[in-house]
């Protein structure tokens, strides 16, 4: 497979603090992958050293096998960045076709107007005029005015609402099937599972995790019993602190919760030892609380 | 390709500036009011009210063509990239050259402009009547020599906060104005002063102009020095914008 996006041991370092620390990874033609991280991760960093307007202190990043700042790679990428305004005293269209004439390929203009979701006549409005979700909007089109192959979004939806927000996606997914690259930022976890084939999660400068959504998930999600007790609850749960395979024990709506890296023995354990209970039952951790976890310690998930 | 990204560029930077009279308005309205107040409500007590007239107008169209190069140019562009758009021109496939020229294009027209209607409130007000030649040798003086200014107000574009870039680029504007000469004649403002003012860019700037409308022409001297302050400030600006991407 092609690779996009070649990371070799990037390390940023801002003013003695590392950001980003010894990051690797490769991104093939085609995928859309999620970088998913609390504030301060170093998604930010990240983007602007794949965007070159930040040099890395260490390591080497190259799109299409080039250096970020390359002209080739300049007129086959799009970015939609974040606090970016736009230029004010020029209508919608104006930018838009000012934009489009900074590319050997660009995109046609109907398409661009269709990506903006933008009234006829809010397109002949100055751009400053426009609400804030307009603007993202007109931010996305720009975007996509070369006809990019690669398409890097930073937050692209924080301050859209559902409906920009769902036909942003359906846009973003046809681009997908069109064989486009996309990278996107987001602390949204719902949309990194959603939109992503894959998700890079970082935490404090490292990335931290690596993989599909659902690897993510089932390697990550911690996995709860919780059953009702019969007869003392007291006892009972003495006898489950004795147990090695029971890493923590909680009551909750009258249940007792107890989580585990292997729910398989648990349950062994709790019926061959006799264990005075009922109404067993099996909960699936949700990716949130996977993500917390990583994010909050990250050296206890490393591979 | 190049030639029409320059002028795609310079179409949409002159749009930007005819489309925002606030600009145009407050480059236009002190040096008129200025030039009313000393040609026909004080009494200056020239003798020559003519040369009097004339020379105050060319002091004023320079002075409102060094503060919009000054002031106009370095807001702007503070605030461009406190928005981040100068970001997005960077990921783009247009060169910053480009960008950049379109700036000072538009920047010039708008300067253009400026002369043209300082010169007519000039003629309306005052009569002033000089030779076509010194009609277009003075106004083509004070658009060209604008120049020095430009790259002024390009520092000025470095800073952070347009806060910051109001306030440095406000004292400089007036007191470039003051000590070249531009509000008053420089010789009768104190010795030192004028020493120190006949080394301005400013006093050089408008003193180029004030030679055409009595006769005369720039002076090498003059022009030598605008192109020294132009060669020191633009070459302070690539150090700033090397050290300033280079993050």
């Amino acid at each position: 497979m092609e690779h996009v996006i070649e990371m070799e041991q990037v390390s940023k370092v801002f003013h003695g603090k590392r950001a980003v620390d010894g990051i690797s990874f490769t991104i093939g033609k085609g995928s859309v992958t999620a970088i998913l991280g609390p504030n301060g991760a170093g998604k930010t960093t990240m983007l602007s050293m794949l965007l070159g307007l930040a040099e890395p202190t260490e390591g080497q990043v190259r799109i299409f096998g080039l250096p970020p700042k390359h002209d080739a790679v300049r007129e086959r990428s799009g970015a939609m960045l974040q606090e970016v305004s736009v230029m004010d005293r020029l209508k919608v269209h104006e930018i838009i076709s000012l934009i489009r004439s900074y590319y050997p390929q660009p995109l046609a203009e109907e398409a661009l107007y269709a990506a903006t979701g933008l009234e006829a006549a809010d397109l002949k409005r100055y751009a400053e005029k426009l609400s804030g979700g307009q603007k993202r909007s007109l931010g996305f089109a720009l975007a996509l005015a070369g006809n990019p192959d690669l398409l890097f979004l930073d937050e692209p939806t924080v301050g859209l609402d559902t409906t920009a927000r769902r036909r942003f996606w359906e846009t973003v997914r046809g681009l997908a099937a069109q064989g486009k690259t996309i990278l996107f930022t987001t602390h949204y976890l719902q949309e990194a599972e959603d939109i992503a084939d894959r998700i890079l999660l970082f935490s404090r400068g490292a990335l931290v995790a690596d993989g599909s959504p659902e690897e993510i998930k089932s390697r990550l999600v911690q996995r709860s019993l919780s059953f009702l007790p019969e007869g003392d609850a007291g006892e009972l749960r003495r006898h489950l602190e004795q147990l090695a395979v029971i890493k923590e024990i909680s009551d909750r709506d009258g249940r007792i919760h107890v989580t585990t890296d292997n729910t398989d023995e648990a349950l062994r354990v709790i019926y061959t030892g006799g264990f005075a209970v009922k109404d067993v039952r099996i909960d699936q951790g949700r990716l949130d609380a996977a993500f917390e976890q990583l994010t909050l310690e990250p050296e206890a998930v490393q591979p | 390709m190049k030639m029409k990204l320059l002028m795609n560029q310079c179409k949409a930077e002159l749009l930007r500036i005819l489309r925002n009279p606030y600009y145009v308005f407050w480059s236009l309205i002190m040096p008129i009011m200025f030039y009313f107040i000393f040609t026909k409500v004080v009494n200056t007590g020239v003798e020559d009210a003519g040369q009097w007239q004339a020379h105050y107008l060319m002091s004023m169209s320079a002075f409102s063509v060094m503060g919009s190069s000054i002031m106009t140019l370095g807001i702007r562009l503070v605030q461009e990239r406190t928005q981040g758009w100068n970001t997005f021109i960077r990921i783009t496939p247009l060169p910053s050259s480009v960008y950049f020229f379109g700036k000072m294009f538009g920047q010039t027209i708008m300067h253009l402009f400026s002369v043209l209607c300082i010169f007519a409130a000039g003629y309306l007000m005052n009569g002033v009547s000089l030779s076509p030649a010194e009609w277009l040798l003075s106004g083509l003086w004070i658009v060209a020599g604008a120049l020095p200014f430009m790259a002024l107000g390009t520092l000025i574009g470095f800073m952070k906060r347009v806060d910051t870039a109001s306030g440095v680029s406000n004292v400089l504007y007036m007191a470039l104005a003051l000590l070249g000469g531009m509000w008053m004649p420089l010789d009768i403002l104190p010795q030192t002063v004028q020493r120190i003012g006949k080394w301005l860019p400013s006093y050089n700037y408008g003193d180029g102009a004030w030679r055409v409308v009595q006769g005369g022409h720039p002076q090498w001297g003059g022009v030598l020095i605008l192109l020294g302050y132009l060669a020191i400030f633009m070459l302070l600006s690539g150090y700033i914008r090397k050290k300033q991407e280079a993050v």
